[in-house]
């Protein structure tokens, strides 16, 4: 009896993120071709707060690899009402798949899906390096035979260059990120993210300005983007955004955002025009966390 | 989801903004419809994606969760109405023949799909009024290829017997306070001819071929891979991205099924498509 009070005190205390679970669950599992779901990250190690995102691997047999990639933005934006497209996750290590991360608006709150979806061949090497547990299993034979042309997809996806929109995206989910580590104090990580961050601002601005860029990383921006009158204000934005605080608290967070968007509105409008209204929401969300 | 480019737009003559309202007495209703309402009702699921809820205020049962509307000889108070003072007061005030009162709620991510409203009730000329209280700018109308945003502090009047259609896109949740009255003197004498604003209106663009087939090329790899729900999902949002005319989303859906020689689907969505534009 005191059990069956217990868990119904657990039922009602469950951290929303499980609402949302159970429902991304029940739409990506509706597929034949998706073999099985895997939590991993927090949920999957028993450490997960109430910030914590939703870390899944999809499965899915390898001749439908390359079709539910391409419908990934559209499946997670008509069912579970994703705000923005899907950046694809460079901060997730290459295990043999693609990594994708989601803003999803959920009970009036902003979670975060990551999703690795990964072809079958390749399910038992990613399962192998990060600790992971099953949440669904569709019935029927695993496809196993390898294919080259997965492969193919998988690395022309991860060499492909980033647009402005894609990373104007990185930019919103990483600002989201770093609301995580600061309201859990989490210094270091908050710290590597905004760099990341700076990064990505610093990508679009070359990205929109020098798309063909022969130099590397942060070299000769000033030789290469300073010389029109264009150039040299997202170049000052860019100073601006790079000498705030290298540990940001939140009103550094929205001193980024808001020099990194005016940033981006000059060198990238209809990167940012695309997202307008996504973006209003987005800032909405952040300032409810 | 993304935004196309939209131009400014005088409103569809099907909309108008009636009156304004107090910002005092916008933030003591707004306050009412934040804190009272409970337990929400579902209805009319046929017409929307799930996110749709209202409760009544005004009906001929009192019942707050009585919710599908119909014609009311004499309205009374629902039991919700009764803890909501401010609006009560405003429904008083008013002075409109009310058929039915509600509250309806719009969550992030929710869409009534295309569709004319009454064509189940009496010949009587009726029209809605729209009390905005709680809105974002992801929040908005479609109606003739015209999006509108109801902004909060004024009174809007709709003629939903065109095809329309209503999203919150992203959210948060928008709380509309919606009242169907009879056309007579007292609705009259309710418009104040207050001016649209910058932004009030806006036309969606006309897509070129190439978008549309993009998008139906994204539903049919949905449907094909068996997500069927997102593949009509993709499509008949197309009617709030762009300027469509009558039924095409529903058009779309069907073609689509029928390209994948699923006849059963194409036929369904074609029932479908008489059943929210009124023509069955």
């Amino acid at each position: 009896m005191s059990s069956r009070l217990l868990n119904n005190i657990a039922a009602v205390n469950l951290p929303r993120q499980f609402g949302l679970l159970e429902k991304a669950i029940g739409v990506i599992g509706r597929s034949s071709t998706v073999h099985s779901l895997h939590v991993r990250g927090s949920l999957a190690a028993g450490t997960a707060d109430r910030l914590s995102d939703l870390d899944f691997i999809v499965a899915v047999h390898d001749p439908s690899f390359g079709p539910f990639i391409r419908i990934i933005d559209t499946l997670m934006s008509a069912e579970l009402g994703a705000l923005l497209p899907g950046w694809r996750d460079t901060i997730v290590a290459r295990m043999g798949g693609l990594g994708y991360v989601f803003l999803v608006p959920h009970e009036g709150v902003l979670q975060q899906i990551d999703l690795y979806a990964v072809p079958v061949s390749r399910l038992d090497t990613v399962l192998a390096r990060t600790k992971a547990m099953p949440v669904y299993q569709a019935d029927g034979e695993r496809f196993q035979r390898h294919s080259q042309q997965v492969d193919w997809l998988i690395n022309s996806t991860l060499d492909r260059p980033y647009t402005t929109r894609e990373l104007l995206v990185e930019i919103l989910v990483l600002g989201h990120m770093i609301h995580k580590r600061i309201a859990r104090g989490q210094r270091y990580v908050a710290y590597a993210e905004m760099f990341a961050l700076h990064t990505a601002a610093k990508n679009l601005i070359k990205a929109a300005l020098a798309p063909g860029s022969a130099f590397y990383g942060w070299y000769q921006l000033g030789e290469e983007i300073g010389t029109t009158p264009i150039g040299r204000q997202c170049l000052a934005g860019l100073d601006r955004l790079i000498s705030g605080n290298p540990i940001p608290q939140s009103g550094d967070l929205t001193a980024a955002l808001n020099i990194v968007l005016e940033l981006a509105e000059r060198a990238a409008p209809d990167a940012v025009a695309g997202l307008r209204p996504a973006i209003a929401a987005y800032r909405y969300y952040l300032e409810q966390m | 989801m993304t935004s196309a480019p939209i131009a400014p737009a005088a409103l569809p003559t099907d909309v108008a903004v009636l009156s304004r309202l107090e910002p005092g007495l916008v933030e003591r209703l707004r306050h009412e419809a934040l804190t009272v309402p409970q337990d929400w009702a579902l209805e009319y699921g046929e017409y929307q994606n799930g996110g749709w809820h209202t409760l009544s205020l005004l009906n001929d049962s009192g019942d707050p969760r009585d919710v599908t509307i119909r014609d009311c000889a004499r309205v009374r108070a629902t039991t919700l109405l009764e803890q909501m003072p401010a609006v009560s007061e405003l429904l008083t005030g008013l002075g409109v023949r009310v058929m039915w009162a509600r509250l309806a709620r719009l969550d992030a991510g929710a869409f009534l799909w295309e569709h004319r409203d009454y064509g189940e009730l009496s010949g009587a000329e009726r029209h809605r009024l729209h009390v905005p209280l709680v809105s974002n700018t992801s929040a908005y109308l479609v109606l003739g290829g015209t999006k509108v945003h109801m902004s909060v502090g004024r009174v809007w009047r709709l003629t939903p017997t065109s095809p329309h259609g209503v999203c919150n896109r992203f959210g948060p949740s928008r709380i509309h306070l919606i009242i169907d009255c009879y056309a007579d003197e007292a609705l009259r004498k309710l418009d104040h001819g207050e001016a649209p604003e910058p932004g009030d209106a806006e036309l969606l663009p006309s897509p070129d071929q190439a978008q549309i087939d993009e998008v139906v090329a994204t539903a049919t790899g949905l449907a094909d891979l068996g997500y069927d729900h997102a593949a009509e999902t993709a499509l008949l949002e197309l009617f709030y991205q762009f300027a469509l005319p009558e039924g095409r989303a529903y058009d779309l859906i069907s073609d689509m099924y029928t390209e994948l020689h699923r006849a059963d689907d194409a036929k369904r969505w074609r029932s479908k498509k008489d059943v929210m534009l009124g023509r069955s």
